[in-house]
């Protein structure tokens, strides 16, 4: 871990629209750090008359990925950052960012080979996804489940990508649940997250394993007791809240 | 605990989020670190704390008893620190970046 965290000015190189509210953006780093998956960068943004403003995103990339790093961020209708990265940010742009930042909530395939279950609710699937990428491509093997909420299909973040990794048949297993409306021909669990599903989900994983779980506050709250409940203990789960709507 | 109303239960976050800010005062990641809650003596790591973060400063609560750990104020000449709720914080002195390149499980 490098001593110092200094902001410098990363810049755009690419921007994917991953679903309706949901885009990814590239940023390239003079001064890149490899960071550890479940880690984030704050981004500021100054105005001119000085005003400041920043937050915090998950990396969505692999560490593997040398001089870049991928954000993944949701609109959320007032928010000052988010609705400036989806609505004014194009390639090219400059933007100030310093990171990588946090310890806590990461994840990393050589320190921590015990089974793994990861849970999202909405974009909360960012840091986790920065997880399962590292994952695949350090070959782990390690049992592994996703337990993905989401409202419907179409705000599945990372989807076709989710479905390749899950196909390259490497002990990972993807559970997606759609709570509002699901499509006629929906295999997938179509209910909020409760007791009995982390209890099918989670049993197969053994009482050794490491959780992580991200999304909404109260989500990840429900989320965490359930866990409590079918008997993992409070140490053997990670959480990232990020508030009512995130972003 | 009338701090705790569900809205500010709705917009809590973990200490993870105040990881940047915890860096900037003390030079270091502090997340990973451990800490003991001096009302209920829980040891944990900081990024186990529970973070409100909406208010004019930044309160760190213990994710066990929910009593405060940490206050942080910040005006524009000083940062104002308030750790009457922890018994200790622990700084690592050098820290070095793990390599992860060797396979799991």
């Amino acid at each position: 871990m490098k001593p110092t965290l200094n902001w410098q000015l990363a810049s755009v190189t690419n921007i994917k629209p991953e679903t309706a509210k949901v885009k990814s953006f590239t940023l390239t780093l003079d001064s890149w750090t490899r960071h550890r998956a479940g880690q984030h960068y704050d981004l500021r943004l100054t105005a001119e008359d000085g005003y400041q403003t920043q937050r915090s995103y998950s990396i969505a990339s692999e560490p593997e990925r040398e001089g870049e790093i991928d954000i993944t961020v949701e609109r959320i209708n007032d928010g000052e950052v988010s609705t400036y990265l989806h609505d004014a940010l194009i390639p090219g742009d400059r933007i100030e960012a310093r990171g990588p930042i946090g310890g806590y909530f990461v994840w990393e395939a050589g320190l921590l080979p015990a089974p793994l279950l990861l849970i999202a609710g909405g974009s909360g699937i960012v840091p986790l996804m920065s997880m399962l990428r590292h994952r695949a491509v350090v070959r782990a093997k390690n049992a592994t489940a996703l337990l993905y909420s989401s409202r419907n299909f179409e705000e599945i973040v990372y989807y076709d990508e989710l479905e390749k990794i899950q196909s390259a048949n490497n002990g990972l297993r993807i559970f997606h649940t759609l709570t509002r409306s699901q499509p006629a021909d929906w295999k997938g669990y179509a209910r909020r997250i409760d007791e009995e599903m982390l209890k099918e989900v989670a049993s197969p994983l053994g009482s050794a394993v490491q959780v992580y779980i991200c999304g909404p506050t109260l989500m990840v709250e429900s989320a965490a007791n359930a866990l409590i409940k079918i008997g993992i203990d409070s140490n053997q789960i990670r959480t990232e809240r990020f508030g009512p709507t995130g972003g | 605990m009338e701090e705790t109303t569900d809205i500010n239960r709705e917009l809590m976050l973990d200490a993870n989020a105040t990881a940047g800010l915890l860096h900037e005062i003390f030079g270091l990641e502090m997340t990973a670190e451990p800490t003991e809650c001096a009302n209920c003596g829980n040891e944990a790591e900081i990024g186990t704390l529970l973070a409100f973060t909406h208010g004019p400063g930044i309160v760190l609560r213990c994710s066990a008893c929910e009593q405060v750990v940490l206050r942080i104020v910040r005006t524009p000449e000083a940062t104002y620190l308030d750790a009457r709720g922890a018994v200790y914080l622990r700084l690592t002195t050098h820290k070095t970046h793990p390599e992860s390149d060797t396979l799991g499980g």
